[in-house]
């Protein structure tokens, strides 16, 4: 709580760069937004993620650090069943250890669409969410409202030799601080898979950002998962050294 | 009326021949009809029983989503009272928790589906008795490397083995059946065989938190007794289920579709594996048999004892409608085998009924030429098929009832290729006839019926019988 404070006195310090819109080109702009989430160089982030099902539901707590755009190590620490088991990303590929049967197990390209951790996101999603600059051509479609905010709409096409899952998305992201307030995610038929909201703007680290994601499956719309960030930092000192098989069983 | 009667029967045995011929095409019909049939239900019924009684259950208890959706989040919540309050009622013979999941089994560099079935060690002896599936004997190159270097066994027998490489047994009869010695041989080198081919294996205790590997799963693993299986798989409320299990024993399943992937824990380890505590996915009742009425009584008390709103009772026809329809297909093609010898019957009756018209066309004629009403005429013959028919009927069920007794307690013992699958499974390999059912009623029924069709024929015959022509033939 404390911390908190002193992020919103140091944000409320921050004088942001207000370029006009004009300036900026629809793949600037997504690209301004993928980088003020994920931090230009690094992060690192405490969230819980809740998963939704009719007649149940369950909170997984874990921490996760960033380097650039290939390297992740993801520790989850709540529920005590699963506490420990680690995920790293390098680059296309992702590894998953588990202290309880001692193991480092490589996911295979046949895993990438499973949920991650039982929940709406796939172990693709995880892997894959950096490519949005890259793997996409950029199109302005307008401007629209979202809670009360004026949002760029934006419709990204899949470039046609990029290996992602997604045929199209569109994404209204904020004029303002650029957050993806909505994004909406369609397979290579056109059809709406997922819907993903950014709700619960605050400011964490020096960053106004959505704290609060949202993600809602197309087809089974009484299953949902939300993801909350309660801690993030940007550009933290870190290595990519960092983000080895060595670490993933020694990180706390 | 008594009179007719009396007419009647002295026409019977004026020519005794005719009317034996006659009396027997339906004491031959009811005869086979009773038999073949009883056989048909009979047999098929013990192999329906075997299946349902190792594989489903007769009943099975079960969260209601369960079968469209056969997940561990659809178990539900399970302690013993519930299990001795069912084993309670009327014609329950068996109450057996399971709880059942997919998972992936790993060791060394190799990993496989697999299915996981949690059982109460005790309990499951009276359903499918893992524990007599036990491997006892392997055929490994050990072995015969050990038995040759042993010098106890002639050189043909060592070729037998050395074709058997690598099978596993759970009894000594099976190593036996499939070696195929002559009984001379069998126990010269038998002892020697078993004593270098036995394999150590422990079934699950009480609370073990050990596994079962089928046998085939256990090769493609690479394990064997003492070595650890790794299993990974979602739990219960999508949580991941993680954890290492030692190998007690190796079962050998006579399907080799579920050798390939069967691993047996108890429910204690499974419910901790996959954090489903007190839970189960099904209780497997079995019944003494399975008549509709017993399997309804039975699902109706289940059903009011149980509390949880989630679980239903289910029979086993609804649980494995395929089998059910298959069984229904079944009997239509043997009803159809019936309606062909129906069929063939008819005519040997009706040929005999054609016979005994034209040979008292004369008679007839003569009859109603002095006077006789055509009506009375037609009563007489008609008592005259009645007795007819009834002889036949009663003889043929008197001869048929001791053929199914005897059937019944001694029933046709199969051999070869089929009954070692059967024997395999712990089913006996015999095809009893069945029990005196409604069956036997209808055949008789259907028999009867044949006849009044038949008497058809000779009262048309009378109707329009013209004496001078009839005299004249």
């Amino acid at each position: 709580m404390k911390q908190y404070f002193i992020y919103l006195i140091l944000a409320t310090g921050v004088s942001f760069n207000h370029l006009s819109a004009q300036d900026l080109s629809a793949t600037e702009i997504v690209k301004k937004a993928d980088e003020k989430f994920n931090g230009e160089k690094s992060s690192y982030s405490l969230m819980s993620m809740t998963i939704i099902r009719p007649g149940w539901q369950r909170t997984i707590d874990f921490k996760s650090w960033t380097f650039g755009r290939d390297f992740a190590l993801t520790l989850i620490t709540a529920p005590a069943k699963e506490a420990g088991q680690s995920f790293l990303k390098r680059g296309p590929e992702m590894w998953n250890w588990n202290p309880s049967i001692n193991r480092l197990i490589k996911l295979p390209p046949s895993m990438m669409s499973q949920g991650w951790m039982g929940s709406d996101y796939t172990n693709d999603d995880i892997l894959k969410e950096s490519s949005v600059v890259n793997d996409y051509i950029h199109e302005m479609a307008g401007e629209e409202n979202i809670d009360g905010r004026v949002c760029y709409k934006i419709s990204m096409t899949a470039k046609e030799n990029a290996s992602i899952v997604w045929g199209k998305q569109i994404r209204w992201i904020d004029k303002k601080e650029f957050l993806v307030l909505k994004a909406e995610l369609y397979d290579e038929d056109g059809y709406l898979v997922r819907t993903e909201t950014g709700s619960d703007i605050k400011v964490m680290d020096g960053r106004t950002v959505t704290s609060k994601i949202k993600l809602i499956p197309e087809e089974e719309p009484q299953n949902l998962t939300y993801i909350e960030i309660r801690e993030i930092k940007f550009n933290i000192p870190v290595e990519e050294s960092y983000f080895s098989q060595q670490n993933m069983k020694r990180v706390r | 009326m008594k009179e007719e009667f009396k007419i009647a029967w002295r026409n019977l045995w004026r020519n005794r021949r005719r009317t034996i011929i006659t009396a027997a095409s339906v004491f031959f019909a009811v005869f086979f009809a009773v038999v073949m049939r009883s056989y048909q239900l009979g047999s098929y019924d013990h192999m329906i029983n075997n299946f349902i009684e190792s594989f489903t259950g007769y009943l099975q208890v079960q969260h209601v989503n369960y079968q469209d959706n056969p997940l561990i989040d659809n178990s539900f919540g399970y302690n013993d009272s519930i299990v001795s309050a069912i084993s309670k009622i009327d014609r329950v013979v068996s109450v057996t928790p399971h709880l059942e999941s997919f998972t992936l089994a790993s060791s060394g560099t190799q990993t496989k589906g697999a299915a996981v079935i949690a059982i109460d060690p005790i309990k499951e002896r009276a359903f499918s008795d893992p524990e007599s599936k036990l491997v006892k004997y392997r055929i490994t190159d050990e072995a015969v490397m050990r038995l040759q270097d042993a010098d106890a066994l002639p050189d043909e027998i060592i070729e037998k083995l050395k074709k058997n490489l690598g099978r596993s047994y759970s009894s000594s009869a099976r190593v036996e059946l499939e070696l195929g010695l002559t009984s001379e041989d069998n126990e010269l080198c038998m002892p020697d065989i078993l004593k270098y081919s036995e394999v150590s294996n422990e079934f699950l205790a009480d609370d073990d938190d050990g596994i079962l590997v089928s046998d085939k799963l256990a090769s493609y693993l690479k394990v064997t007794v003492g070595d650890s299986v790794i299993l990974m798989g979602q739990g219960y409320h999508g949580i991941s289920a993680t954890g290492i299990f030692p190998v007690r024993g190796i079962l050998k399943m006579p399907s080799p579709e579920i050798d390939n992937k069967l691993i047996i824990m108890t429910i204690p380890a499974a419910q901790k594996f996959y954090d489903a505590k007190g839970k189960i996915t099904s209780l497997v009742v079995n019944l003494t048999d399975k008549s509709n009425r017993t399997i309804k009584t039975a699902k109706d008390r289940i059903n009011s004892l149980l509390t949880d709103k989630n679980t239903i009772t289910k029979t086993w026809y609804e649980l494995n409608p395929i089998l059910y329809q298959q069984i229904q297909g079944d009997s239509q093609s043997g009803m159809a085998m019936l309606a062909i010898l129906y069929f063939i019957i008819f005519f040997g009756i009706f040929g005999t009924v054609l016979m005994m018209v034209s040979e008292r066309k004369k008679e007839f004629g003569i009859l109603v030429a002095i006077g006789m009403q055509k009506k009375k005429l037609k009563r007489i013959v008609s008592i005259e098929m009645l007795f007819l028919g009834a002889i036949g009927l009663v003889c043929g069920l008197l001869a048929g009832t001791p053929v199914i007794l005897y059937f019944y307690y001694y029933p046709i013992v199969l051999k070869g290729d089929m009954a070692n699958m059967m024997e395999d499974f712990g089913w006996d390999a015999v095809m009893p006839t069945a029990w005196f059912g409604p069956y036997f009623y209808w055949q008789a029924g259907i028999v009867a019926i044949m006849v009044v069709l038949a008497t058809i024929y000779p009262l048309r015959k009378i109707g329009r019988l013209k004496e001078i022509e009839a005299l004249k033939s």
